[in-house]
Protein backbone atom coordinates (compact mmCIF):
# COMPACT_ATOMS: atom_id res chain seq x y z
CA UNK A 1 0.00 0.00 0.00
CA UNK A 2 1.48 3.48 -0.85
CA UNK A 3 2.35 5.64 1.85
CA UNK A 4 -0.72 8.19 0.71
CA UNK A 5 -3.38 5.15 1.04
CA UNK A 6 -1.63 4.37 4.39
CA UNK A 7 -2.15 7.96 5.49
CA UNK A 8 -5.82 8.26 4.02
CA UNK A 9 -6.93 4.90 6.18
CA UNK A 10 -5.25 5.41 8.98
CA UNK A 11 -7.01 8.91 9.07
CA UNK A 12 -10.51 7.45 8.61
CA UNK A 13 -10.08 4.90 11.29
CA UNK A 14 -9.22 7.52 13.77
CA UNK A 15 -11.92 9.84 12.79
CA UNK A 16 -14.54 6.80 13.47
CA UNK A 17 -12.69 6.12 16.81
CA UNK A 18 -12.83 9.12 18.33
CA UNK A 19 -16.09 9.58 16.44
CA UNK A 20 -18.14 7.10 18.30
CA UNK A 21 -16.37 8.02 21.57
CA UNK A 22 -17.08 11.86 21.57
CA UNK A 23 -20.63 10.30 20.91
CA UNK A 24 -21.14 7.87 23.23
CA UNK A 25 -19.73 9.88 26.14
CA UNK A 26 -21.58 13.46 25.14
CA UNK A 27 -25.21 11.00 24.98
CA UNK A 28 -24.27 9.22 28.42
CA UNK A 29 -23.62 12.73 30.00
CA UNK A 30 -26.23 14.55 28.51
CA UNK A 31 -28.98 13.84 30.89
CA UNK A 32 -27.11 14.64 33.57
CA UNK A 33 -25.61 18.37 32.09
CA UNK A 34 -29.39 18.91 31.04
CA UNK A 35 -30.76 18.75 35.06
CA UNK A 36 -27.20 20.63 35.85
CA UNK A 37 -28.40 23.53 34.32
CA UNK A 38 -32.45 23.26 35.05
CA UNK A 39 -31.22 23.34 38.12
CA UNK A 40 -28.90 26.54 37.49
CA UNK A 41 -31.64 27.62 35.86
CA UNK A 42 -34.37 27.43 38.73
CA UNK A 43 -31.22 28.85 41.01
CA UNK A 44 -31.21 32.09 39.42
CA UNK A 45 -35.31 32.26 39.39
CA UNK A 46 -34.54 31.82 43.32
CA UNK A 47 -31.61 34.23 43.37
CA UNK A 48 -33.49 36.94 41.63
CA UNK A 49 -36.11 37.10 43.92
CA UNK A 50 -33.43 36.47 47.29
CA UNK A 51 -34.97 33.14 48.09
CA UNK A 52 -31.39 32.08 48.09
CA UNK A 53 -28.24 33.84 49.18
CA UNK A 54 -25.03 33.51 46.32
CA UNK A 55 -22.65 33.08 49.40
CA UNK A 56 -24.61 29.30 50.29
CA UNK A 57 -23.94 25.81 48.39
CA UNK A 58 -27.39 24.18 47.95
CA UNK A 59 -27.95 20.52 46.87
CA UNK A 60 -30.10 20.43 43.96
CA UNK A 61 -33.20 18.82 45.76
CA UNK A 62 -33.37 21.72 48.64
CA UNK A 63 -33.13 24.16 45.14
CA UNK A 64 -35.92 22.08 43.48
CA UNK A 65 -38.02 21.96 46.33
CA UNK A 66 -37.99 25.23 47.35
CA UNK A 67 -38.51 26.47 43.64
CA UNK A 68 -41.57 23.91 43.13
CA UNK A 69 -42.96 25.83 46.68
CA UNK A 70 -42.99 29.41 45.45
CA UNK A 71 -42.32 30.06 42.03
CA UNK A 72 -45.26 29.72 40.04
CA UNK A 73 -45.06 29.80 35.74
CA UNK A 74 -47.45 31.93 34.09
CA UNK A 75 -47.95 33.87 31.02
CA UNK A 76 -48.73 37.70 30.97
CA UNK A 77 -51.08 38.65 27.72
CA UNK A 78 -50.47 41.83 25.89
CA UNK A 79 -53.11 43.88 28.48
CA UNK A 80 -51.49 42.60 31.41
CA UNK A 81 -53.79 39.60 32.36
CA UNK A 82 -51.81 36.86 33.63
CA UNK A 83 -52.86 33.72 32.29
CA UNK A 84 -52.42 30.04 32.45
CA UNK A 85 -50.32 28.07 29.66
CA UNK A 86 -48.24 29.47 26.57
CA UNK A 87 -50.78 30.81 24.14
CA UNK A 88 -54.37 32.86 24.36
CA UNK A 89 -56.50 33.24 21.04
CA UNK A 90 -53.37 31.38 19.44
CA UNK A 91 -51.24 34.94 20.27
CA UNK A 92 -48.21 33.67 22.15
CA UNK A 93 -47.81 35.05 25.69
CA UNK A 94 -44.60 36.62 27.82
CA UNK A 95 -43.40 33.67 30.14
CA UNK A 96 -43.71 35.64 33.41
CA UNK A 97 -42.33 33.54 36.82
CA UNK A 98 -44.68 34.73 40.34
CA UNK A 99 -43.02 34.21 43.20
CA UNK A 100 -45.67 33.53 45.29
CA UNK A 101 -46.03 33.49 49.64
CA UNK A 102 -49.15 32.50 51.64
CA UNK A 103 -51.45 32.94 48.60
CA UNK A 104 -50.15 36.31 47.63
CA UNK A 105 -47.79 37.73 45.07
CA UNK A 106 -44.66 39.25 46.37
CA UNK A 107 -42.89 39.46 43.15
CA UNK A 108 -42.79 38.70 39.56
CA UNK A 109 -39.90 37.42 37.27
CA UNK A 110 -39.45 38.73 33.99
CA UNK A 111 -36.70 36.59 31.70
CA UNK A 112 -34.02 38.37 30.50
CA UNK A 113 -32.63 37.85 26.97
CA UNK A 114 -30.53 40.66 25.09
CA UNK A 115 -27.88 40.65 22.84
CA UNK A 116 -24.33 41.26 24.07
CA UNK A 117 -21.21 42.27 22.68
CA UNK A 118 -20.31 38.49 21.27
CA UNK A 119 -23.29 36.87 22.15
CA UNK A 120 -27.10 36.46 24.05
CA UNK A 121 -27.01 37.48 27.20
CA UNK A 122 -29.75 36.01 29.55
CA UNK A 123 -30.54 36.73 32.98
CA UNK A 124 -33.74 37.31 34.85
CA UNK A 125 -34.71 40.31 36.81
CA UNK A 126 -37.33 39.92 39.94
CA UNK A 127 -39.54 43.03 40.45
CA UNK A 128 -41.71 43.72 44.24
CA UNK A 129 -45.65 43.71 43.51
CA UNK A 130 -45.31 47.43 43.60
CA UNK A 131 -44.42 46.90 40.05
CA UNK A 132 -41.68 49.52 40.16
CA UNK A 133 -38.91 48.13 42.53
CA UNK A 134 -36.23 45.98 41.24
CA UNK A 135 -36.27 43.04 43.72
CA UNK A 136 -32.74 41.70 42.15
CA UNK A 137 -31.37 40.55 38.63
CA UNK A 138 -29.12 38.07 37.50
CA UNK A 139 -27.32 36.80 34.66
CA UNK A 140 -27.16 33.19 33.87
CA UNK A 141 -25.65 33.16 30.56
CA UNK A 142 -23.40 35.36 28.72
CA UNK A 143 -20.39 35.37 26.07
CA UNK A 144 -19.00 38.94 27.32
CA UNK A 145 -14.60 39.32 27.12
CA UNK A 146 -13.45 37.75 31.00
CA UNK A 147 -12.47 40.17 33.04
CA UNK A 148 -13.80 43.24 31.07
CA UNK A 149 -17.66 42.97 30.07
CA UNK A 150 -17.81 39.58 31.77
CA UNK A 151 -17.77 41.40 35.18
CA UNK A 152 -21.48 41.40 34.68
CA UNK A 153 -21.60 37.90 36.12
CA UNK A 154 -20.07 38.99 39.97
CA UNK A 155 -21.88 39.51 42.53
CA UNK A 156 -21.54 43.44 43.48
CA UNK A 157 -22.75 44.10 39.51
CA UNK A 158 -25.76 42.18 39.92
CA UNK A 159 -26.31 43.64 43.41
CA UNK A 160 -26.62 46.62 42.09
CA UNK A 161 -29.28 46.64 40.59
CA UNK A 162 -31.55 45.65 43.99
CA UNK A 163 -33.97 48.40 44.62
CA UNK A 164 -33.74 50.69 41.28
CA UNK A 165 -36.77 51.48 40.44
CA UNK A 166 -37.78 51.45 36.38
CA UNK A 167 -40.47 54.65 37.09
CA UNK A 168 -39.43 58.20 37.76
CA UNK A 169 -41.09 59.89 40.65
CA UNK A 170 -44.36 60.91 37.88
CA UNK A 171 -44.47 57.20 37.22
CA UNK A 172 -43.28 57.08 33.84
CA UNK A 173 -41.74 54.43 33.03
CA UNK A 174 -37.92 54.58 32.28
CA UNK A 175 -36.22 50.95 33.02
CA UNK A 176 -32.87 50.83 34.81
CA UNK A 177 -29.60 51.68 32.96
CA UNK A 178 -25.97 50.92 33.39
CA UNK A 179 -24.22 54.04 34.29
CA UNK A 180 -20.70 55.04 32.49
CA UNK A 181 -19.04 54.74 35.73
CA UNK A 182 -20.21 55.03 38.95
CA UNK A 183 -23.50 56.42 39.53
CA UNK A 184 -22.77 58.94 42.13
CA UNK A 185 -20.29 60.29 40.71
CA UNK A 186 -21.37 60.46 36.65
CA UNK A 187 -25.59 60.31 37.32
CA UNK A 188 -27.23 63.69 38.78
CA UNK A 189 -28.91 62.95 42.20
CA UNK A 190 -32.63 62.81 40.59
CA UNK A 191 -31.98 60.40 38.15
CA UNK A 192 -29.82 58.00 40.27
CA UNK A 193 -32.26 55.67 41.65
CA UNK A 194 -33.19 54.50 37.93
CA UNK A 195 -29.12 53.45 37.23
CA UNK A 196 -26.77 50.89 38.67
CA UNK A 197 -22.62 51.45 38.76
CA UNK A 198 -21.31 50.41 35.23
CA UNK A 199 -17.90 48.33 34.61
CA UNK A 200 -14.54 50.30 33.75
CA UNK A 201 -13.79 49.21 30.04
CA UNK A 202 -17.35 47.66 29.55
CA UNK A 203 -18.69 50.61 28.36
CA UNK A 204 -20.57 48.62 25.47
CA UNK A 205 -21.73 46.06 27.98
CA UNK A 206 -23.62 48.11 29.79
CA UNK A 207 -25.17 49.88 26.97
CA UNK A 208 -26.37 46.88 25.15
CA UNK A 209 -27.67 45.76 28.19
CA UNK A 210 -29.68 49.04 29.42
CA UNK A 211 -30.73 48.91 26.10
CA UNK A 212 -31.69 44.99 26.24
CA UNK A 213 -33.22 45.61 29.65
CA UNK A 214 -35.09 48.82 28.27
CA UNK A 215 -37.03 46.81 25.81
CA UNK A 216 -38.04 43.62 27.77
CA UNK A 217 -39.30 45.68 30.89
CA UNK A 218 -41.54 47.24 28.02
CA UNK A 219 -43.02 44.68 27.14
CA UNK A 220 -43.93 43.96 30.64
CA UNK A 221 -44.71 47.31 30.62
CA UNK A 222 -48.49 46.30 30.82
CA UNK A 223 -48.71 44.41 33.30
CA UNK A 224 -46.03 45.92 35.67
CA UNK A 225 -49.04 48.91 35.81
CA UNK A 226 -51.41 46.76 36.91
CA UNK A 227 -48.85 45.50 39.75
CA UNK A 228 -48.72 49.68 40.39
CA UNK A 229 -52.35 50.23 40.67
CA UNK A 230 -53.03 47.01 42.41
CA UNK A 231 -55.35 45.69 39.59
CA UNK A 232 -53.43 41.93 39.37
CA UNK A 233 -55.94 39.11 38.81
CA UNK A 234 -54.91 35.23 39.54
CA UNK A 235 -55.87 32.97 36.63
CA UNK A 236 -58.66 30.64 38.11
CA UNK A 237 -57.42 27.86 39.48
CA UNK B 1 20.30 2.21 40.36
CA UNK B 2 19.50 4.79 42.37
CA UNK B 3 16.12 6.01 41.80
CA UNK B 4 17.27 9.48 40.94
CA UNK B 5 19.06 8.05 37.94
CA UNK B 6 16.64 6.33 36.53
CA UNK B 7 15.23 7.57 32.92
CA UNK B 8 11.56 7.36 34.04
CA UNK B 9 12.44 9.66 36.44
CA UNK B 10 14.94 11.91 34.69
CA UNK B 11 11.53 11.88 32.13
CA UNK B 12 9.49 13.07 35.06
CA UNK B 13 12.06 15.64 37.25
CA UNK B 14 12.91 17.20 33.83
CA UNK B 15 10.19 18.93 33.42
CA UNK B 16 8.11 19.32 36.42
CA UNK B 17 11.45 21.50 37.73
CA UNK B 18 14.47 22.45 35.52
CA UNK B 19 12.97 22.59 32.14
CA UNK B 20 9.73 24.07 33.80
CA UNK B 21 7.23 24.59 30.30
CA UNK B 22 5.96 27.96 32.27
CA UNK B 23 9.03 29.74 34.45
CA UNK B 24 11.75 27.64 31.53
CA UNK B 25 10.56 27.55 28.51
CA UNK B 26 7.33 30.69 28.58
CA UNK B 27 4.55 27.87 27.33
CA UNK B 28 1.00 28.34 28.48
CA UNK B 29 1.11 31.45 30.10
CA UNK B 30 -2.48 32.38 28.81
CA UNK B 31 -4.28 29.85 30.71
CA UNK B 32 -1.88 30.69 33.68
CA UNK B 33 -3.48 34.20 33.70
CA UNK B 34 -6.88 33.48 33.41
CA UNK B 35 -7.78 30.62 35.48
CA UNK B 36 -5.30 31.83 38.82
CA UNK B 37 -7.76 34.47 40.09
CA UNK B 38 -9.20 31.05 42.62
CA UNK B 39 -7.07 27.99 43.58
CA UNK B 40 -10.25 26.43 42.88
CA UNK B 41 -9.97 26.67 39.22
CA UNK B 42 -6.77 26.55 39.02
CA UNK B 43 -6.86 23.37 41.53
CA UNK B 44 -9.29 22.13 38.58
CA UNK B 45 -7.43 23.69 35.88
CA UNK B 46 -4.54 21.41 36.47
CA UNK B 47 -6.26 18.02 37.25
CA UNK B 48 -7.54 18.55 33.70
CA UNK B 49 -4.26 19.52 31.94
CA UNK B 50 -2.53 16.45 33.67
CA UNK B 51 -5.32 14.03 32.35
CA UNK B 52 -5.07 15.65 28.99
CA UNK B 53 -1.14 16.09 28.70
CA UNK B 54 -0.54 12.38 30.40
CA UNK B 55 -3.45 10.56 28.30
CA UNK B 56 -2.50 12.12 24.70
CA UNK B 57 1.07 11.37 25.46
CA UNK B 58 0.54 8.05 26.12
CA UNK B 59 -1.74 6.86 23.21
CA UNK B 60 0.49 8.83 20.74
CA UNK B 61 3.38 6.84 22.30
CA UNK B 62 1.30 3.65 21.54
CA UNK B 63 0.53 4.56 18.17
CA UNK B 64 4.13 6.37 17.33
CA UNK B 65 4.98 3.23 15.26
CA UNK B 66 1.95 2.92 13.28
CA UNK B 67 1.01 7.27 12.95
CA UNK B 68 1.75 7.53 9.40
CA UNK B 69 4.80 10.82 9.30
CA UNK B 70 2.99 12.83 7.00
CA UNK B 71 -0.17 13.55 8.93
CA UNK B 72 1.18 12.76 12.33
CA UNK B 73 0.25 16.68 13.59
CA UNK B 74 -3.17 16.33 12.98
CA UNK B 75 -3.67 13.03 14.60
CA UNK B 76 -1.92 14.48 17.66
CA UNK B 77 -4.15 17.42 17.38
CA UNK B 78 -7.41 14.77 17.23
CA UNK B 79 -6.17 13.01 20.25
CA UNK B 80 -5.87 15.84 22.07
CA UNK B 81 -8.82 17.40 21.73
CA UNK B 82 -10.92 14.51 21.96
CA UNK B 83 -9.72 14.42 25.15
CA UNK B 84 -10.32 17.70 26.10
CA UNK B 85 -13.75 17.34 25.15
CA UNK B 86 -13.93 14.37 27.39
CA UNK B 87 -12.68 16.17 30.08
CA UNK B 88 -15.64 19.32 29.41
CA UNK B 89 -18.35 17.14 29.29
CA UNK B 90 -17.59 15.24 32.43
CA UNK B 91 -16.80 18.62 34.15
CA UNK B 92 -20.23 20.07 33.19
CA UNK B 93 -21.91 16.81 33.95
CA UNK B 94 -20.47 16.43 37.31
CA UNK B 95 -18.95 19.69 38.75
CA UNK B 96 -21.07 22.04 36.88
CA UNK B 97 -20.05 25.35 39.17
CA UNK B 98 -16.64 24.71 38.31
CA UNK B 99 -17.28 24.05 34.62
CA UNK B 100 -19.04 27.58 34.66
CA UNK B 101 -15.87 29.30 36.40
CA UNK B 102 -13.65 27.94 33.73
CA UNK B 103 -15.44 28.68 30.89
CA UNK B 104 -13.87 28.37 27.66
CA UNK B 105 -10.57 27.72 28.94
CA UNK B 106 -10.77 23.96 29.14
CA UNK B 107 -12.03 23.81 25.68
CA UNK B 108 -8.83 25.99 24.84
CA UNK B 109 -6.38 23.41 26.77
CA UNK B 110 -6.76 21.87 23.21
CA UNK B 111 -4.31 25.26 22.25
CA UNK B 112 -1.57 24.90 24.80
CA UNK B 113 1.28 24.51 23.26
CA UNK B 114 2.78 22.21 25.74
CA UNK B 115 0.85 19.56 24.60
CA UNK B 116 1.44 19.77 21.35
CA UNK B 117 4.45 19.74 22.37
CA UNK B 118 5.25 16.76 24.15
CA UNK B 119 3.39 14.90 22.20
CA UNK B 120 5.74 16.07 19.08
CA UNK B 121 8.55 16.32 20.75
CA UNK B 122 8.93 13.64 23.08
CA UNK B 123 5.96 10.43 22.83
CA UNK B 124 5.95 10.16 19.19
CA UNK B 125 10.05 9.08 19.76
CA UNK B 126 9.57 7.65 23.03
CA UNK B 127 8.02 4.35 24.64
CA UNK B 128 5.07 4.39 26.85
CA UNK B 129 6.10 4.39 30.49
CA UNK B 130 8.66 7.73 29.88
CA UNK B 131 6.26 9.24 27.76
CA UNK B 132 3.47 9.09 30.81
CA UNK B 133 6.27 10.33 33.44
CA UNK B 134 7.23 12.93 30.75
CA UNK B 135 3.25 14.00 30.75
CA UNK B 136 3.02 14.08 34.60
CA UNK B 137 5.92 15.65 34.82
CA UNK B 138 4.74 18.17 32.43
CA UNK B 139 1.60 18.64 34.29
CA UNK B 140 2.96 18.97 37.34
CA UNK B 141 5.18 21.65 36.41
CA UNK B 142 2.10 23.51 34.98
CA UNK B 143 0.13 22.77 37.72
CA UNK B 144 2.72 23.96 40.38
CA UNK B 145 2.94 26.94 38.63
CA UNK B 146 -0.59 27.87 38.46
CA UNK B 147 -1.19 26.92 42.04
CA UNK B 148 1.87 29.08 42.91
CA UNK B 149 0.58 31.84 41.24
CA UNK B 150 -3.15 31.40 42.60
CA UNK B 151 -2.06 31.13 46.04
CA UNK B 152 -0.62 34.29 46.03
CA UNK B 153 -3.31 36.16 43.96
CA UNK B 154 -6.17 34.75 46.00
CA UNK B 155 -4.08 35.71 49.23
CA UNK B 156 -3.57 38.98 48.35
CA UNK B 157 -6.71 39.50 45.96
CA UNK B 158 -9.40 38.27 47.88
CA UNK B 159 -8.20 37.50 51.22
CA UNK B 160 -9.21 34.04 51.08
CA UNK B 161 -7.70 30.28 50.42
CA UNK B 162 -9.77 27.93 48.39
CA UNK B 163 -13.01 29.74 49.11
CA UNK B 164 -12.01 29.91 53.05
CA UNK B 165 -10.70 33.72 54.72
CA UNK B 166 -7.83 33.60 56.38
CA UNK B 167 -7.20 36.90 56.49
CA UNK B 168 -8.74 37.93 60.51
CA UNK B 169 -11.02 40.96 60.27
CA UNK B 170 -8.91 42.56 62.90
CA UNK B 171 -6.49 43.16 59.95
CA UNK B 172 -9.03 44.87 57.88
CA UNK B 173 -9.62 46.69 60.94
CA UNK B 174 -6.73 47.84 61.19
CA UNK B 175 -6.97 49.62 57.69
CA UNK B 176 -5.33 46.34 56.02
CA UNK B 177 -7.14 46.13 52.21
CA UNK B 178 -7.45 43.90 49.49
CA UNK B 179 -5.11 44.02 46.40
CA UNK B 180 -7.82 44.80 43.59
CA UNK B 181 -5.00 44.78 41.08
CA UNK B 182 -3.92 40.75 42.19
CA UNK B 183 -7.24 40.30 40.40
CA UNK B 184 -6.16 41.42 36.91
CA UNK B 185 -4.38 39.63 34.39
CA UNK B 186 -1.32 41.80 34.71
CA UNK B 187 -0.76 40.88 38.62
CA UNK B 188 -0.73 37.30 37.24
CA UNK B 189 2.16 38.09 34.49
CA UNK B 190 4.28 40.01 37.38
CA UNK B 191 4.07 36.65 39.70
CA UNK B 192 4.88 34.42 36.51
CA UNK B 193 7.92 36.61 35.88
CA UNK B 194 9.21 36.73 39.32
CA UNK B 195 8.83 33.09 39.69
CA UNK B 196 10.75 32.71 36.35
CA UNK B 197 13.41 34.99 37.37
CA UNK B 198 13.66 33.12 41.20
CA UNK B 199 13.52 29.47 39.52
CA UNK B 200 16.57 30.72 37.04
CA UNK B 201 18.48 32.13 40.12
CA UNK B 202 18.47 29.41 41.47
CA UNK B 203 18.83 26.67 39.09
CA UNK B 204 21.58 28.76 38.07
CA UNK B 205 20.81 28.59 34.55
CA UNK B 206 19.87 31.90 32.26
CA UNK B 207 19.58 32.73 28.74
CA UNK B 208 23.39 33.31 27.80
CA UNK B 209 23.53 29.77 28.75
CA UNK B 210 21.86 28.23 26.36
Amino acid sequence: MSDMAKSIVFAVCMCIVLALLLTTAATALQPRQQQNMEINRKKNVLLAVDLVSRDQRYTAEEITALYNEKIVLFGATQTGAIVEGDRVNDEPVLPIYLYIENGTIQAYIVPIETKGVWGMISGYLAIENDGSTVRGFTITRHSETPGLGGEIERQWFQENFEGKRIIDRHGTFVSVRVARGEVERQVPEEDRPHYVDGISGATLTGKLLSDGLKQVLYRYEPISIRFRDNRIEMPAG
Amino acid sequence: MKLTRTKSFKAFAEPAWTNNPINMQMLGICSALAVTIQLKTAFVMTLAMIFVITGSSLIISLMRKIIPGNIRIIVELGVIASLVILTDEFLRAYYYEISRLLSVFVGLIITNCIILGRTEGFAMSNPPHLAVMDGLGNGAGYGSVLLSVAFLRELFGSGSIFGYFVIPQSFYDAGYENMGFMLLAPAAFIIIGLMAWLQKYITGTGEEDR
